[in-house]
């Protein structure tokens, strides 16, 4: 009869205490220090002063501890050039990271935000009037060729920012729903979001004129050397050749 | 206070009016405020026949005002004495641009003959029941028995309520003439008298002191127009029939007595028979109306006594069409990404950095960029803060938008860009005084030439036109 000890049994997680045991003195004071600093990371030269190590010693210790899988190095989006190591076991804090916005690599995931955008206006357009969890519903559902278009689901909170954002740029409005018409489909006095009309033909009288994006306009003067009759702006505004 | 610019644009407009020697009596005054004769003389540097002349000129064109006030007199053991004071009429020297405007909303209120009768006051300022009856009668000889009769009806109390005004005879035409005699430093004599007298005769002698004279009422001009941009700024956000019920709902006001003539109050009835009566009004239904109250206008209700009233706030509107266009040229000066960050900081508040690249998505090192071209324009104020964290000082920056500066600063721009084109449109017709004068017979390369010309010409104009616009959403409205 087979005993109970001959089943497969789960692999024992390595102790950290049993490691740390293992460690010499100067790595297992570094990581101490890097494990005190939880999901914030501390940065190389804070280290070197916080345990007054030499450089050499501390750039051989990290490598030894990056090799053993205890701590590795995160990118911080405020400062690509500051190197920041955190303890394996903590995933990096919004703060470091930048959050859902940005790649492993510490940059702004344009394609994501500019898919997301496009995909929010367009579900927009169709139903004239959207909540968070209708766009957050479609945006679930949403293939492309048979396939999910995102492969990692946008949250109700990222789908929230980027409205915001499009409410920002004029592209949409966020009004309250009367219950009536075209908001039949929301609660009354739900938030939700229109697209705003008229926006790109939009163009300002100071606009739409040289002078109101003039670099020269504190220096032009009637009479001066600057001056509306010779401004070669008006000249090529007005098809004046030149 | 007015912004430098404005003083200069403003003394642009008197200068293609009246010419060089009303302009530099103006800018005098705008420049230095209230004055008597005697210091705009010292100042201008002109002969005091041709300051006088120029001030008549300008107190009949209601561009400046004359008042009394008392002063000690100097050598005169501090005895008192009545001074005369001259002092530009900034705004009103501005509404000289917009004539042509005013015309057209006469015209299409109330007909041609009511625009003509304008037109002459718009030409000379003020004029009596009987310079205005003289221009009907030259405008329709032969019918001189109907005259007095038509100028009553035109100038009738209705409409003058609405467009025309009866000067203050206290202060105004002849009687500043006699003022101005007892003015310190002018000798008070038969000769400088006979003088005023020569004067009077070049156009104010008919005026006699009793007779009402007429002007243009601006303000209400200006009221139109600024119904006319809320109008035209619905029908370009929310569709042509939102336009039509907001025009509709104006013209029924309830409320068009009320000083303040920013609220628009009307009942349901007053709306849906305006909105009848409108070109493409008459397809619409009951619901199409309450629909587009509700949702596009965004009107409450509000019970009055006797029926239930919708009510909107103009001013909501036009500070959107003053928002769309400080955007536009932030769009224009920064990009599509500015815009974003302008918008959020248009919001009332203090902002961190970390705050406003979070919500508008972007890069931190491209969001401070951004901040720093707008601070460094004057759009935003900075504060530099510094917070302490794990013992170590952490500096920060807090943004806030000054709203009142930008205004000032697009003012000023507009103003400047206002002199600007026409100075440039002046330009033209100088080199070409016979830029509109018939071209059928020339050679087509010059044909070519000077439709390009007039073109040229024409889009200068429609831009001052534009600017113009500008100007009365960020001053008058």
């Amino acid at each position: 009869m087979a005993s109970s000890s001959k089943l497969p049994q789960k692999r024992k997680q390595p102790d950290s205490n049993n490691i740390l045991l293992k460690l010499s003195a100067d790595e297992r004071k570094l990581y101490e220090l890097i494990e005190s600093r939880k999901n914030v990371g501390i940065w190389t030269a804070d280290m070197k002063r916080e345990t007054g190590l030499p450089q050499t010693i501390v750039t051989k210790v990290l490598k030894s501890l990056q090799n053993k899988n205890l701590i590795k190095d995160v990118v911080n989006i405020h400062n690509k050039a500051k190197k920041i190591f955190m303890a394996s076991k903590y995933e990096p804090s919004k703060e470091i990271s930048g959050g859902l916005w940005y790649t492993p690599e510490g940059n702004l995931d344009i394609l994501f935000i500019n898919t997301l955008k496009d995909q929010c206006l367009r579900y927009v357009d169709r139903v004239k009037v959207a909540t968070v969890e209708t766009i957050w519903g479609f945006m679930k559902d949403l293939e492309v060729n048979e396939q999910k278009l995102f492969t990692v689901q946008p949250t109700t909170q990222q789908i929230t920012e980027i409205l915001d954002m499009l409410v920002l740029d004029k592209g949409l409005e966020v009004l309250k729903s009367s219950g009536t018409g075209d908001f039949a489909r929301v609660a009354p006095g739900k938030v939700c979001y229109r697209r705003l009309k008229s926006h790109e033909d939009q163009t300002g009288a100071l606009a739409s004129i040289p002078c109101g994006v003039c670099p020269r306009i504190s220096e032009c003067t009637p009479d001066g050397i600057i001056s509306p009759i010779t401004c070669v702006y008006f000249n090529k505004w007005l098809g004046i050749d030149f | 206070m007015v912004a430098q610019q404005g003083l200069a644009h403003a003394e642009t407009i008197v200068k293609s009016h009246f010419g060089e020697i009303v302009s530099k009596v103006v800018g005098c005054l705008l420049h230095r405020g209230s004055l008597a004769l005697p210091e705009i003389v010292r100042f201008v540097r002109l002969p005091p026949p041709q300051v006088r002349s120029s001030l008549l000129v300008l107190i009949q064109h209601n561009c400046v005002q004359a008042f009394s006030i008392e002063r000690p007199a100097a050598g005169l053991g501090g005895a008192i004495r009545n001074v005369t004071q001259y002092t530009a009429l900034f705004y009103n020297i501005l509404q000289r641009m917009r004539f042509t405007k005013f015309s057209a909303i006469v015209n299409a209120d109330l007909g041609e003959q009511c625009e003509y009768l304008l037109d002459g006051l718009l030409q000379h300022g003020r004029l009596t029941f009987d310079q205005l009856a003289v221009r009907v009668t030259l405008k329709h000889p032969g019918g001189s028995s109907s005259v007095e009769q038509q100028v009553t009806i035109a100038a009738a109390v209705s409409h003058a309520e609405r467009f025309c005004e009866i000067p203050d005879m206290g202060t105004n035409t002849i009687p500043n003439v006699k003022v101005t005699d007892h003015s310190p430093g002018v000798s008070v004599g038969d000769k400088r008298k006979r003088k005023a007298r020569e004067v009077d005769n070049d156009g104010q002698a008919t005026i006699a002191e009793s007779e009402f004279l007429w002007r243009a009422n601006f303000e209400k001009f200006v009221c139109c127009l600024k119904k006319k941009a809320c109008v035209e700024h619905i029908k370009s956000r929310s569709g042509p029939n939102a336009g039509i019920v907001l025009e509709a709902m104006i013209e029924s006001n309830h409320e068009q007595k009320a000083k303040d003539n920013n609220s628009v109050m009307s009942s349901m009835d007053d709306i849906l028979e305006g909105v009848k009566v409108k070109p493409g009004g008459s397809s619409m239904t009951l619901e199409n109306v309450r629909k587009i109250l509700v949702e596009e206008l965004g009107c409450r209700l509000s019970d009055e006594e006797t029926e239930a009233l919708h009510t909107i706030n103009l001013k909501n509107i036009i500070e959107t069409c003053q928002n769309d266009e400080v955007e536009a040229l932030v769009v224009k000066r920064y990009g599509d990404e500015a815009r974003r960050i302008f918008t959020l900081l248009a919001k009332k508040g203090i902002y961190e950095n970390d705050q406003i690249h979070n919500a508008a998505l972007l890069e931190k090192t491209k969001t401070e960029g951004i901040l720093y071209k707008f601070w460094k324009d004057d759009y935003l104020d900075m504060k530099r803060a510094i917070s302490s964290e794990d013992g170590r000082q952490k500096h920060n920056f807090l943004w806030k938008m000054n709203k009142s500066v930008i205004s000032e600063h697009i003012l000023n721009d507009m103003y400047h860009a206002a002199i600007n084109l026409s100075q440039r449109a002046t330009h033209m017709i100088e080199e070409d005084p016979e830029l509109f004068a018939p071209y059928q017979n020339l050679p087509e390369a010059q044909r070519k030439l000077k439709i390009a010309q007039q073109t040229r010409w024409i889009v200068l104009l429609y831009s001052l036109s534009k600017i113009d616009d500008g100007l009365m959403l960020f001053l008058d409205f």
